[in-house]
């Protein structure tokens, strides 16, 4: 919202100017986005001067032309080439020396001097539209002859700038959204700090009926919609333009200027915040205003021209039963106030704010008016108001107040009571105010006490607050006014035990984090918003199981990610586009899906789920170039060291979970790695080469996502326990196995450990063989085998037999044949 | 046997190897379990008797000079590689790839580090959330010009469902589930139907805070908020609370800092104004307490919520929003050495 700062000032004056003025009503709420200077006169009428023609002739070479010399109080009088036929020596006119700015529009232009046809001119002699202070282009200004030379031309014409202050007025301070509602608010500031700056309200001691020649039935049909209707009618006007004064003030809030009518009823909205609206009383042919709701589908054209085809709920100010007007919101094509309007209906009313509200969004209408109504004017206030308008209007159009004040008022809106306790203000703020204070800035913000007792205010709070209905409330408004800034902070910390969940998700996420950080990860975050082509085509991911918006930014973006895979993706063809193409990046983040059968008629969110995961994605090389290193390719098995690292440092036995080999349309090859219970911790692999082109990638990227909630729940006893070191020494063996090519190695390390359950205490591939020399259909593994015993030294006997052991059940079991 | 030995005796003498490759296979061939010398040892038992001891000195012989010779081998192949390495440090190192934390994660960690110094824990709840939580609980009425402040993404409506425009939604949660005193902190990605653009996102994080307990004061929130700028932003950080308006706080404030830029002085990033707005707090309304079944009349409480990327973007002079969700590596890699 938009203040004038000169126009602030009619009803109260602030000790300090406008930017300091913004800084005062931002500490009390009111919170000021921008103070800026605002010329009422385009230049300010900088540089020009009074002054005197000493001579005038008519110039050699010219017919219109004149030569004169200008005395402008300087040493030497000015020569000056003028056009215009009304110049005579001794007026008193306003000159424009050599170097004044000069506005036409937006354009501006500098007095140089110049040469006319031969004679030189050192500046010129202003006619009223050339500076901005009027219209006239018949000659020259010619000023009384008190005026004096060499006087600045804004000190004559006490040209003063304005300020204008944008005040972001939030949802709860519609008391605040008129000139003098900010002024209230200040004189509140002031109470506590300068009582001597006072609030001056806009007498209507003057409002009189001049006659009584016309008349008009209201009729309010729904006075929950309407609690209040005031109006009445105005004979006689003369529509013209408005006077300056007026004009200006609308200009610098962003008005544009209209007639006399219409800007005094846009003025009173600003200055009073009350919402005003004015009829041409001989188009109410019905000789009735009836405040009514109208059939669904009722047209109506409103003022901008556009025809808008109504609601039944939409409340409509007709003539009789003809729209004429959107009640608060926006005012109709025909029925408003035009140059030959003679005689006026005007309203004043307080409509209901949920129905002025549902109607302006129907319409997709946000006006000065429907702003104040939806958030709740003043219902005490539409008389005032309307007086105040009506005795402008009457000023302005040489018009007559020619009805009583028809004031529908069933239910007068009562001030709201509650009780204040000085207690309970300490308690809240933590701030002792005195209370002398308290009871000054009650009194300043129009809230009566009626009473008090031990400490406790019995209060009533006028409708203009219309947020102010319980004690925190006027707390609120309490401690604004006394200042946020003055609350003193002592040196201890009033807290209380509080426990963290265990185990601790959010530690546990950055011990992670900062493990891969450490390996060389880039951690990134995508959106949660994805394409839903993504899933068109993959069945491991439905696509009916995606979570829809219902209004989302673009078709890009129109579902929830139900994996990282894709964001991740995305994030790799960004930077191999700019050649980055050696990636290791990870995210932490949600995943959204729908599943319909759970969907319950309630649409409670049971059928929604959200999966913390984690994703990584590796492509490119392992390890670039060097002096020392060859370039070497990342390989799937890279993926899976940093996946089982991630679950080896939070204490998940890998051998405790099952693996599972698979492949489906997202990874060409996987495993998945599940819990005796069947849930899936994490899934890794080498993606297909289609899906990453959907995401424009061609490179080989392999991906892991790993439940993070499953593993946080499948880790929520572990413990470290230590136990006494081995006091015998391990022993190594190893065994070259031919198999079929087929045979995993995980059935070998299985296999090996079902077998000797009690010495063996490790396996691992160190070699691996696949060339042609080897028989059609077989490979050659060579395993390691780390054996001891906690109770004594093994001997040759035992490894010889545990072995022998071994090699027998992978000849039986796997049909291993030793190398 | 004999020539065997003397022949193999020969070879070692003779023996030399280019790399150490090579010599692991010399290794193998002779010494290894099915290595000539190994297979001789295994032929012993053929050997006459009387011939055992000279046989077994020559073959114990043989078998040292082979592992002798092989170690010599083996520590100048150790030497010439060191050699080859000490010989120039100032060469560079191994390309190890060094990794970043995202800076939103950064941020997030730090905020939580800072209000866990001040006792409170952490809690999350979900994204997609229904009405009751994310606006009704929290006070803000149907049709209440408030709703506008925050546009909204709908997954369904009538009732609806939606993606939560706050965490606030999981104060009410926490709030419904635990009686007070309640100290917590509520990280999460919020959501606002907002056109992406260099300072607006559809998606940012959030970081909550909710202390509820008897006689909690609006005194008590703004030490608090005065530390947590302190820590983040450094101890001459100064802090102005403006009185403004959240449906769930009375009364309301939103806090500004010191601009960290110019300190004070006025520079374009703070408008000229010296100050930078960080975030919103308040006094935790009596009706989003008593929706949520806690009594209003023995607790109160303060809450507050800031914006993990506009501290983000004071903290590291980010201009642009976007950068934090495109994952442009060369954005990523300027956060290797921030913690």
């Amino acid at each position: 919202m938009n203040i004038s700062y000169n126009w602030l000032k009619n009803y109260i004056n602030p000790d300090v100017d406008a930017f300091e003025l913004g800084n005062i009503l931002t500490s009390i709420g009111l919170e000021v986005g921008a103070v800026e200077e605002v010329q009422t006169v385009k230049g300010g009428l900088e540089g020009l001067l009074i002054g005197k023609v000493l001579t005038c002739v008519a110039h050699e070479n010219s017919d219109h032309l004149h030569v004169t010399t200008v005395d402008v109080g300087q040493a030497e009088p000015l020569q000056i080439v003028c056009g215009a036929p009304n110049v005579a020596a001794n007026q008193k006119v306003v000159v424009a020396p050599i170097g004044t700015k000069l506005y036409a529009g937006d354009e501006v232009f500098s007095i140089k001097r110049s040469k006319i046809r031969g004679v030189e001119s050192f500046g010129m002699i202003c006619a009223e539209d050339e500076i901005g202070i009027g219209k006239s282009h018949d000659g020259i200004i010619v000023l009384p002859d008190d005026a004096v030379i060499g006087m600045p031309a804004k000190e004559y014409y006490k040209i003063e700038n304005d300020h204008l202050i944008e005040v972001d007025i939030t949802p709860n301070r519609v008391d605040a959204a008129s000139h003098y509602g900010v002024a209230r608010d200040l004189s509140a500031y002031y109470s506590i700090r300068k009582p001597q700056i006072k609030l001056r309200k806009p007498s209507v001691d003057a409002f009189a009926v001049k006659n009584k020649d016309l008349a008009l039935k209201v009729q309010v049909d729904d006075t929950s919609l309407c609690p209040r209707y005031s109006g009445l009618l105005i004979s006689n006007l003369r529509v013209g333009e408005s006077p300056d004064w007026l004009k200006n003030y609308l200009l610098v809030v962003g008005l544009r200027p209209i007639n006399n009518v219409v800007d005094v009823t846009n003025f009173v909205l600003h200055e009073l915040g009350q919402p005003l609206h004015a009829f041409d009383a001989d188009k109410i042919t019905s000789g009735e205003v009836r405040i009514r709701t109208l059939a669904e589908g009722t047209k109506f054209t409103t003022l901008d021209g556009v025809e808008r085809s109504l609601s039944a709920e939409d409340l409509m100010i007709c003539n009789g039963d003809l729209p004429m007007c959107i009640a608060g919101v926006f005012g109709g094509l025909d029925s408003g106030v035009s140059e030959t309007t003679r005689n006026v209906f005007l309203e004043s009313a307080y409509f209901n704010p949920v129905s002025v509200r549902k109607t302006a969004r129907r319409h997709a209408l946000n006006t000065d008016s429907s702003f104040r109504f939806e958030r709740g004017c003043d219902p005490a206030n539409t008389v005032y108001a309307l007086k105040r308008a009506a005795l402008l209007i009457q000023e302005l159009t040489g018009g007559s107040i020619a009805s009583d004040v028809i004031d529908i008022y069933p239910q007068e809106v009562e001030a709201f009571e509650l009780n204040l306790s000085l207690a309970k203000i300490r308690a809240l703020t933590g701030v002792e105010i005195p209370k002398q204070e308290v009871e000054t800035l009650l009194r300043a913000l129009e809230i009566e006490i009626c009473a008090e007792e031990n400490g406790i205010y019995r209060l009533k709070v006028p409708p203009y607050r219309v947020d102010v209905q319980r004690d925190v409330d006027v707390i609120e408004e309490l401690l604004r006014l006394y200042g946020y800034n003055r609350v003193e902070l002592g040196e201890a910390v009033r807290a209380t035990l509080s426990y963290s969940e265990k185990p601790d998700n959010y530690k546990l996420q950055q011990l992670i984090s900062e493990q891969l950080t450490g390996q060389g990860f880039n951690e990134i975050m995508n959106n949660s918003f994805t394409k839903e082509a993504y899933y068109t085509h993959l069945t491991s991911y439905k696509a009916e199981n995606c979570v829809r918006l219902l209004n989302p930014l673009s078709s890009d973006l129109n579902v929830m990610r139900q994996t990282l895979l894709f964001g991740g993706l995305d994030s790799i063809a960004r930077n191999i586009k700019y050649r980055n193409t050696d990636l290791w990046m990870y995210e932490f983040g949600n995943c959204y899906s729908y599943n319909s059968e759970l969907s319950d008629a309630a649409k409670s969110l049971t059928a929604y789920s959200e999966d913390f995961r984690l994703g990584i994605w590796m492509t490119g090389n392992r390890r670039g170039q060097s002096w020392i290193t060859v370039e070497e390719k990342l390989t799937v098995y890279d993926l899976k060291a940093y996946v089982e690292a991630i679950l080896l440092r939070l204490g998940i036995d890998l051998r405790s979970l099952s693996m599972t080999e698979f492949e489906n349309d997202i990874f060409s090859s996987a495993i998945s790695l599940s819990k005796a219970s069947g849930q899936t911790l994490a899934v890794y692999g080498i993606l297909r080469p289609a899906v990453c082109r959907w995401a424009d990638v061609e490179a080989e990227v392999f991906f892991a996502e790993l439940n993070w909630t499953a593993l946080l729940n499948s880790i929520r006893n572990h413990k470290v326990e230590t136990c006494d070191l081995p006091k015998y020494p391990e022993v190594k063996r190893d065994l070259a196995l031919l198999i079929d090519k087929r045979v995993r190695f995980s059935e070998i390390e299985g296999l090996a450990f079902r077998t000797e359950r009690k010495l063996l205490r490790k396996v691992s591939l160190f070699d691996v063989y696949e060339g042609k020399s080897l028989q059609e259909g077989k490979k050659s593994y060579a395993v390691n085998f780390v054996l001891r015993d906690d109770d004594k030294t093994l001997t040759d006997n035992q490894i010889d037999s545990v072995m022998k052991k071994l090699l027998r059940s992978f000849e039986e079991e796997l049909g291993a044949q030793l190398r | 046997m004999r020539t065997k030995i003397a022949q193999l005796r020969a070879e070692i003498e003779a023996l030399t190897a280019s790399n150490a490759e090579e010599l692991e296979k010399l290794r193998i061939r002779l010494l290894s379990k099915k290595g000539e010398i190994t297979s001789l040892f295994n032929d012993f038992r053929n050997v006459a008797n009387e011939e055992k001891r000279e046989m077994g000195v020559l073959l114990n012989e043989l078998k040292q000079a082979a592992q002798e010779k092989i170690n010599t081998l083996k520590e100048s192949f150790a030497k010439r590689q060191e050699d080859n390495t000490v010989g120039d440090l100032t060469r560079s190192a191994l390309p190890l790839k060094i990794g970043s934390r995202h800076p939103l994660s950064l941020v997030k960690h730090e905020i939580a580090a800072i209000f866990s110094r001040l006792g409170f824990s952490i809690a999350e709840g979900p994204e997609i959330e229904d009405d009751w939580h994310v606006f009704t609980a929290l006070n803000f009425p149907l049709e209440h010009p408030a709703r506008d402040m925050q546009d909204t993404f709908f997954v369904e409506r009538n009732p609806d469902i939606l993606l939560r425009t706050h965490t606030s939604s999981v104060q009410v949660r926490v709030m419904e589930n635990r009686k007070p005193p309640i100290r917590l902190i509520f990280p999460g990605r919020v959501y606002r139907n907002e056109a992406i653009s260099y300072r607006a996102h559809c998606f940012f994080h959030q970081v909550e805070g909710l202390y509820i307990d008897r006689e909690v004061s609006f005194a008590d929130l703004k030490q608090a908020l005065l530390y947590f700028a302190r820590e983040m932003f450094g101890s001459e950080t100064r802090i102005r609370l403006r009185p403004s308006y959240f449906p769930f706080t009375e009364p309301s404030a939103e806090m500004d800092i010191s601009c960290n830029i110019c300190h004070g002085k006025g520079c374009a990033f703070c408008k000229h104004s010296g100050w930078v707005e960080i975030l919103g707090c308040g006094m935790v309304d009596p009706n989003v307490l008593k929706n949520c079944g806690i009594d209003p009349e023995q607790y109160s409480g303060y809450a507050f919520g800031m914006g993990v990327e506009r501290i983000a973007n004071l903290k590291y002079r980010t201009k642009d929003l976007r950068l934090f969700s495109e994952n442009d590596i060369r954005f990523l890699e300027q956060f290797r050495a921030a913690f």
